[in-house]
């Protein structure tokens, strides 16, 4: 019953940090339309804020999430002004292309810069601890703090876009740019806002990562994956679709752990030799082909 | 006209004389030998060791240094071939098996290289031996340690380094002399006690394979794999399959990490409170630099392969030489790459010098029959002899690893001190794993 209990609750907790990392990836896409293909860069760069700032300050990692926020906030903002603004001219197809291209421009920059090298986080007051909640259940502090801090973002910026006149301008913008500024809206700096939105939360979520895991330029290709399936998977430009649907990829990635709850408790030797964790992420991108086949806008996609 | 026909006497008598005179001594040659190592791309600093490896060795096969004890360092070239001078032709092949392939080519055709070194990454000497054999053209290999490479039936392909099994072998061999007292300082362990294994391995070739050489090991000596998992290296997080690590119960955990996935693992264990008795890793993630670095004393007691340590200079007389000359070049102390390439120009002198041809027929009679003792190297093996029957052609049969866990030194940082072989243990093992 334990196996149970704590693949349960492993799962939440990993679904509620993904769900936070894939959240800039929905802000954006909710907004412009465009899938940012260099969102797992913006994440990668928000783990080396995190990191440098805290190696070059000597404050605790956690600190570093207000300057890791201000970064990835004047990187979207810059890359809507620099780049993006000229791209949203062309079509659908050089929108992809061109996210394509910042994603490479961004992952050479860090190499340049950072060199191929892994490099992680030594100390800090959540860095290697847990909690044993009992009936099994342990877990990490630094997964605790990015799990609650996914929440409170997410209520955050579903206020933001449900309650407030900012969040109501973004949401013409999104629902008809056009009709958005003939009612006086600046659509352009709408846009430009959602770009900045976004970029912070991926860098946040990026300067909370590096708590446990170490951060080379190639890292950002591993969490955009993911990040793909959850909001493929909660529809498209869904706040609280992300969210749910980070929870359930999580809970799928504890797959072998209810695989083994069913080995050790029936015995069933043979299911010890199934190699499941080996299949992990194939359930993951499983689900997402299934959603995609029958429900092609997500679980909670109301764009058509 | 007479001095006229003295001057064709005398041109006449230097002429005969000058045919008379054996060619290899008229100037001394040089012996092209092509080298392709990772020297750019995510593999560069293990090609900037392999590089400097090399050229030390080449340097003391071309001169005659005093105070090193190695027939090599007596002869200021190869001996045999008029003193002829190694000149290494480096080429980078960035990690890429075509690149590599391509290189080999230019190497054999435009540099006309009497032979091969390189090229630590398996998958490029893969290829690379390849076009080697095609060609007929000999190749020593040095630090790729897939076994699937002298499976092959090459005549063309040497390798001096062990491989993966016999690093597997090892371990067992760890386990079995820690049941019946042989780790220094710990009394003999009920083999009950640490009977239980389980693995978790990164998916790829390598690891699946550890995987399985894990199993097949396990049945041999008689010890019970209740659980061997593959994950993916590239997962962003591995709770579920610490769980499922912890879920078996094992006494004994082992790995086959790369550098990320190593630290997440161990992390990971720490934070899920896992306490086997032991933990070893398969050298790779568990001996980088940031392995120690990010993970501080929470490794000590972690046991990992490897293939050469820093107590191997302080054992081994010629190691401590070599380690001083090669910190002098490069202001580090020899580590696995370094000293294996050195170990594998070092075999490609003495069979040069055995051989006493560049025929690349003499040298392939001359690398079947070659026996180069280990008092002549500087990693801790029995020596060089090549295997020339069985499944295994052209593989080192005297080669073996070393197994080091991590402690705290006198320094007070945390290092690998030897625990197997037992002959040449630095140091007293820390018997069960300590808490984190």
């Amino acid at each position: 019953m334990d196996i149970l209990i704590s693949s349960i609750a492993a799962g939440l907790l990993i679904g509620m940090v993904l769900a936070f990392m894939s959240m800039g990836l929905t802000i954006i896409f909710g907004v412009m339309e465009i899938v940012n293909f260099a969102h797992g860069e913006f994440l990668m760069i928000g783990m080396y804020t995190g990191l440098l700032t805290a190696q070059a300050t000597g404050i605790d990692p956690l600190l570093t999430l207000p300057v890791a926020a201000l970064v990835g906030f004047l990187l979207g903002i810059i890359c809507y002004y620099g780049f993006i603004k000229f791209l949203m001219r062309g079509p659908m197809v050089a929108q992809l292309l061109g996210t394509f291209g910042l994603m490479l421009f961004l992952r050479n920059l860090a190499l340049l810069f950072f060199g191929p090298d892994d490099r992680a986080i030594h100390h800090g007051i959540l860095v290697g601890k847990s909690f044993n909640l009992g009936m099994g259940v342990i877990v990490p502090a630094t997964k605790v703090a990015a799990a609650g801090l996914s929440v409170v973002t997410f209520l955050a910026v579903w206020l933001l876009m449900n309650r407030s006149k900012i969040g109501k301008a973004l949401t013409a913008t999104s629902l008809n740019a056009q009709g958005a500024r003939y009612m006086g809206i600046p659509t352009e700096w709408m846009n430009a806002l959602a770009w900045g939105i976004g970029g912070a939360s991926a860098t946040i979520a990026g300067a909370l990562l590096v708590n446990f895991w170490s951060v080379n330029p190639f890292v950002g290709i591993l969490f955009t994956m993911i990040a793909f399936a959850i909001v493929a998977l909660g529809g498209f430009g869904s706040v609280p679709g992300t969210f749910l649907a980070g929870l359930v990829v999580g809970l799928i990635t504890e797959v072998p752990g209810f695989w083994d709850f069913f080995t050790y408790t029936f015995n069933w030797n043979w299911m010890a030799d199934v190699p499941m964790t080996s299949l992990k992420y194939m359930w993951v991108y499983l689900t997402y082909f299934i959603i995609m086949m029958v429900r092609p806008r997500g679980l909670f996609g109301w764009k058509r | 006209m007479k001095s006229m026909r003295v001057l064709l006497v005398v041109f006449g008598i230097l002429a005969i004389f000058g045919l008379m005179i054996p060619s290899g001594a008229m100037a001394v040659r040089e012996i092209k030998i092509g080298v392709i190592y990772p020297l750019t791309g995510g593999a560069a600093a293990a090609g900037r060791e392999l590089r400097a490896g090399a050229e030390l060795a080449a340097k003391i096969a071309n001169n005659a240094m005093s105070g090193i004890d190695m027939t090599m360092a007596g002869n200021a070239g190869i001996k045999s071939l008029g003193s002829a001078k190694i000149k290494l032709i480096f080429k980078d092949h960035q990690g890429n098996p075509t690149l590599g392939a391509d290189l080999a080519k230019k190497l054999i055709l435009d540099d006309k290289v009497v032979g091969i070194l390189g090229c630590y990454h398996s998958s490029v000497t893969k290829t690379v031996s390849a076009v080697c054999e095609q060609y007929g053209v000999p190749m020593i290999n040095g630090s790729s340690t897939s076994p699937a490479l002298t499976k092959r039936g090459f005549k063309w392909f040497w390798r001096t380094t062990p491989h993966d099994k016999w690093f597997t072998k090892d371990l067992f061999e760890f386990l079995k002399g820690l049941t019946e007292g042989k780790v220094r300082g710990v009394k003999a362990v009920p083999k009950k006690e640490i009977i239980n294994l389980a693995s978790a391995c990164e998916n790829t070739e390598w690891g699946s394979h550890v995987s399985t050489l894990i199993k097949e090991f396990a049945k041999e000596y008689g010890f019970k794999a209740r659980k061997s998992l593959l994950y993916s290296a590239k997962s962003i997080d591995l709770s579920s399959e610490v769980r499922s690590l912890k879920a078996a119960r094992p006494d004994v955990m082992l790995f086959a990490s790369y550098t990320s996935d190593a630290i997440l693992m161990v992390t990971t264990l720490k934070a899920q409170e896992v306490h086997p008795k032991i933990i070893w890793g398969q050298d790779s993630g568990f001996e980088k630099p940031e392995f120690r670095s990010t993970l501080g004393d929470n490794i000590i007691g972690i046991l990992t392969r490897s293939v050469f340590l820093p107590q191997v200079v302080q054992l081994k007389k010629v190691a401590r030489e070599v380690n001083a000359l090669y910190k002098a070049k490069t202001g580090n102390d020899l580590g696995g790459a370094s000293a294996r390439a050195f170990t594998g120009l070092q075999a490609w002198v003495y069979i040069l010098e055995k051989s006493g041809s560049t025929k690349p027929a003499d040298i392939q009679r001359t690398a079947n029959s070659i026996y180069i003792p280990g008092k002549e190297l500087v990693v801790p093996w029995k020596g060089i002899k090549f295997s020339t029957t069985g499944e295994e052609l052209g593989q080192n049969v005297l080669g073996s690893g070393l197994i080091g866990q991590y402690q705290k030194q006198k320094d007070g940082k945390v290092g690998l001190e030897i625990v197997y072989p037992f002959d040449v243990s630095s140091a007293n093992m820390i018997f069960p794993f300590p808490a984190y």
